[in-house]
């Protein structure tokens, strides 16, 4: 298997000295292609502020992210906006689709900001819709939109561009559980069937019950890991293996290890 | 602490609404010239001459500043308000502080007339000067002369700047604190939903859209073929469509952009995205648009139409006569009118003036005398046919009426003419017995009906005087007989001396034309020296006229068109461009997740100020657009339903000025483009910086 994202002895610090918070603190981790990651802790334990890092959205103080072995904090303008629309996908807590946009004209947005021909992309908006299940609302408007068509139109746009990466930020935070279900489905399908690299952030413990790996943050370190066993363990036991993880959280690692 | 608050306050709003700030500049400054009218050079000069039509003008301030004071009131109310709205949150976090309402409303308050002072410490200055250099420029302009110059500052104006300016922004302020200071606490905290208008279906917008254009278009006919003219009801009807064909077309607007986004496949930079945001403007703000639309319209009407007849009555005719002294209007006829002119000539003589003259002249112009009747003694139906069968234009028609009312012209002595024409260095008419020459005043000939008469006259057409044949030959003579209108003519005929005797039996006027010597000081202008020579010649009781009537009526048509259609058209300019500048950034800035959307999305900076770039050119362009082409119509319409049939000849030549100041106000739309684009980039920035950072 190859690794498609590294991350090494990642830091950033918030703050002056003397009341700094260590939002990362030497984290180091590296996903491999067709994973489906999930990064879990409590709220301000970091896992948002390594997302970021990963989208370029945030510089971090010292390190190093390399996506497919190239280092991503030196990259300027159009690389880095090159990397930002093909390389990954981003998919947000609270779907942000532009609400004057259509169904299709918010998916097709990442083509429009990088000018790609659109007779591919036909092809492929329709495949995606079919495969998420909104067909039907693709000449919608957000406002007449459920939650959940929301954020799978929002997963069809971060797919539109067939990028390296799927990075989820909470995608199951702003759903009914209903809702939830369904967007994980989708999205543990498409990492079974088409071997789609995800690296997911959240603390729903359902949602994570989907990925096959979970890394666990506190304090911006890394402090446990857990890994499903696939095919054997079921998802159900996956599930209360990390409800029991979340329950020594916060207790530090010592109630855990 | 609460000066400082309100100190910091203030100039943050300027700072960030410096669209605005520097619109009320502008007010200011327009005010103040147009309450200072009176006070300018070339007013005070004007008063001497025309002082009726000068009163008159004057008397039109007071109506167009409290005109001014209205329109400007809605631009201040309507952009306060949006500054207000803006920081409802912070006024809120004052409120839940412990400030009380009071205290609120009094700091908005200071910081209210803080920036008010500020703008009139600014703009009152700038419009005393900006008057001195407009009386300066238009006096040298004139020819008046700088040297009488006074620096003339006006009290009145000023405090009726101030006075007004006031007036409006608090009125403004009263109404708007008031909405605010009513609500609840929460309720200003809360960001509130943008309500979105309920949605009709789209071909309700279609054929909004469709019944405007055919409104405008049937407006456009109605104007343009003068119809709309004849009747209060018709121009009621054509001003009726005109409005809601605007009002209907741009509340139909969102239907062509739905369009344009459907039809479109590719979606290259932001297209689609552009078109949405252009089309949610459209829908959320049509009625703003469409009335921002008209003002650049009106702008665009004034400018070209005072523009043009400006630089009609400013069209320098060849000026060769300086003075003509006109014959005494006395109950018996001399037996030798030739008397009469010796009289002016010994008067001068006897007050030392002849000596500034470097020519005197007689202008022999009488009438015809051998028969008793007035009517059909000079015939000429060879010309009249020949007029008749040309392809019709308005040329023809106004010659035609004027040859028909030509059946008792008065007459020129040939050798008198011929002195007029070498005076203005214009080569010698030569005329046979039989033969004569047609002479009608410039006033009342264009070069379309030169031409025609010229063709005409080429053939030596004969004609009829009192039963004679008489021959015209030669080129249509149009050298002014007399300085200005003593006697005005639109057909005369020039006949040589013996036969002018016949005709008139020696009964005729001689009115005396002088040139002034050219000017020895050298740097008097001739207007100068002709006011200076008038005093002087107020003394000797002579009957006469001047250049200096001939052009003060010029340059008061050109001061007064040109100042108040200027005046108004800044005035529309600058409402029209801040109420659209302004709408953008407020909904730029409202969409400001969506540009935070993009940025997650991998936009970079020079996407989005592209798209925010093409979203403004085409947010200014709409309206500006409908306008022009609106405005092509309308200085049209103005011109052939207020100017005199005279001047209608020229309306190509003035439409072509007309288009020439809509190029300039298209200049003028584009810096303020510049401007906007400026602001909306500086914006687009501060999203990018602090994501970055957190």
């Amino acid at each position: 298997m190859k690794t498609i994202l590294e991350i090494e002895n990642l830091r950033k610090y918030y703050g002056k000295q003397g009341s700094q918070t260590k939002a990362l603190d030497g984290i180091t981790l590296q996903v491999m292609e067709g994973e489906f990651l999930g990064i879990m802790g409590s709220s301000g334990s970091g896992k948002s502020t390594l997302l970021n890092c990963i989208a370029t959205v945030i510089q971090p103080d010292s390190g190093r992210i390399r996506m497919k072995g190239r280092e991503i904090q030196s990259l300027k303008g159009k690389k880095l906006a090159q990397y930002r629309g093909r390389e990954i996908g981003y998919l947000f807590q609270n779907f942000e689709l532009i609400d004057n946009l259509t169904g299709r004209e918010n998916i097709m947005l990442p083509m429009s900001l990088h000018n790609i021909s659109d007779q591919e992309s036909r092809e492929r908006i329709e495949k995606l819709a079919s495969y998420f299940e909104i067909t039907e609302v693709l000449e919608k408007f957000p406002a007449q939109m459920s939650g959940g068509q929301k954020q799978r139109i929002a997963a069809a746009r971060a797919l539109i561009m067939n990028p390296g990466i799927i990075l989820a930020d909470e995608p199951t935070g702003a759903l009914d559980s209903r809702n939830g279900k369904i967007l994980m489905k989708k999205l543990a399908g498409l990492n079974q069937d088409e071997n789609a690299t995800i690296l997911m952030v959240t603390h729903d413990t359902n949602a994570a019950s989907y990925c096959k790996r979970i890394l666990f943050i506190q304090d911006g370190e890394i402090f446990h890991e857990l890994r499903r066993d696939v095919p054997e363990e079921t998802q159900q036991d996956f599930y209360k293996r990390i409800l029991k993880v979340m329950a020594q959280l916060g207790g530090g690692s010592a109630n855990v290890l | 602490m609460f000066f400082e608050l309100i100190r910091r306050n203030s100039r943050r709003s300027r700072k960030e609404n410096g669209l605005f700030f520097a619109m009320l500049l502008i007010a200011i400054i327009a005010f103040y010239i147009i309450l200072s009218l009176s006070r300018q050079d070339i007013m005070l000069f004007l008063r001497e001459m025309e002082s009726d039509a000068v009163n008159r003008l004057l008397s039109l301030i007071p109506v167009f500043y409290v005109m001014t004071l209205v329109i400007l009131f809605f631009l201040i109310y309507f952009a306060s308000k949006y500054q207000l709205e803006r920081r409802r949150h912070e006024f809120g976090m004052y409120l839940m502080m412990g400030m009380t309402r009071n205290r609120l409303f009094l700091l908005l308050l200071a910081e209210d007339v803080g920036s008010s002072l500020v703008a009139l410490l600014i703009g009152l200055p700038a419009g005393v000067l900006l008057s001195e250099v407009i009386s300066l420029v238009t006096a040298r302009l004139a020819g008046l002369g700088i040297i009488g110059h006074q620096f003339t500052l006006s009290l009145q104006a000023v405090l009726l700047t101030a006075a007004g300016f006031f007036a409006i922004k608090f009125a403004a302020f009263l109404i708007l604190s008031a909405k605010i200071s009513r609500q609840e606490i929460g309720s200003l905290l809360a960001e509130r939903p943008e309500e979105i208008p309920v949605q009709l279906s789209p071909g309700a917008y279609g054929l909004a859209f469709f019944g405007g254009l055919f409104c405008l278009g049937t407006a456009y006919y109605l104007a343009v073929r003068g119809t709309a003219w004849r009747e209060i009801p018709v121009m009621g009807l054509t001003l009726l469509l005109g409005l809601s064909g605007t009002f209907l077309v741009f509340y139909g607007l969102r239907f062509v952009f739905e369009l344009i986004i459907r039809s479109k496949r590719g979606d290259r930079r932001l297209y689609v995205f552009n078109m949405r945001q252009l089309q949610e403007n459209v829908i959320r703000r049509s009625g703003a648009m469409a009335v921002s639309s008209l003002l650049i319209l009106g702008a665009l009407c004034c400018f070209g139409a005072g523009a043009s007849m400006a630089a009609y009555y400013g069209q320098s005719e060849e000026h060769v006569l300086d003075y003509t002294f006109m014959p005494e209007e006395t109950e018996v006829q001399e037996e030798n009118p030739e008397q009469e002119a010796w009289k002016v000539l010994d008067t001068l003589n006897d007050k030392g003036l002849s000596g500034e003259f470097s020519q005197l002249f007689e202008m022999k112009i009488g009438h015809i005398r051998t028969t008793e009747e007035y009517e059909d003694v000079f015939t000429m139906d060879e010309i009249m046919d020949r007029v008749r069968s040309l392809p019709d234009s308005e040329d023809k028609d106004v010659l035609l009426n004027n040859l028909e009312y030509a059946d008792y012209p008065h007459l020129i002595a040939l050798s008198s003419y011929n002195q007029l024409l070498s005076a203005a260095g214009l080569p010698r008419l030569e005329l046979g017995e039989k033969e004569g020459a047609v002479y009608m005043d410039p006033e009342f000939v264009t070069d379309g009906r030169i031409k025609i008469m010229d063709e005409i006259l080429a053939e030596r057409p004969k004609t009829e005087l009192d039963g004679d044949p008489v021959w015209l030959t030669g080129d249509l003579q149009t050298t002014a007989v007399v300085t200005d209108q003593s006697i005005t003519l639109s057909f005369a005929l020039i006949l040589p001396d013996e036969t002018f005797a016949h005709y008139t039996r020696n009964q005729y006027d001689v009115y005396i034309n002088g040139i002034l010597k050219s000017s020895g000081s050298g740097s008097a202008s001739l207007l100068e020296r002709i006011s200076e020579m008038n005093h002087r010649l107020d003394d000797t009781g002579l009957n006469y006229e001047s250049y200096l009537q001939n052009m003060g009526r010029q340059l008061f048509y050109i001061a007064a068109a040109s100042y108040l259609t200027i005046y108004l058209a800044i005035i529309f300019i600058i409402v029209a461009n801040t109420v659209i500048g302004v709408q953008f950034l407020m909904n730029q800035q409202k969409a400001n997740r969506r540009y935070k959307t993009l940025i997650r999305l991998g936009a970079v900076y020079e996407t989005l100020r592209g798209s925010a770039d093409k979203q403004i050119n085409w947010y200014f362009g709409i309206p500006v657009l409908a306008a022009a082409v609106s405005s092509l119509f309308g200085v049209r319409a103005l011109f052939s339903g207020l100017l005199s049939s005279r001047t209608q000849g020229s309306v190509k030549e003035l439409m072509v000025i007309s288009a020439a100041m809509i190029l300039v106000l298209c200049v003028v739309e584009y810096i303020y483009m510049t401007a906007v684009k400026r602001s909306s980039s500086r914006y687009l920035l501060t999203l990018m910086e602090p994501e970055r950072e957190e």
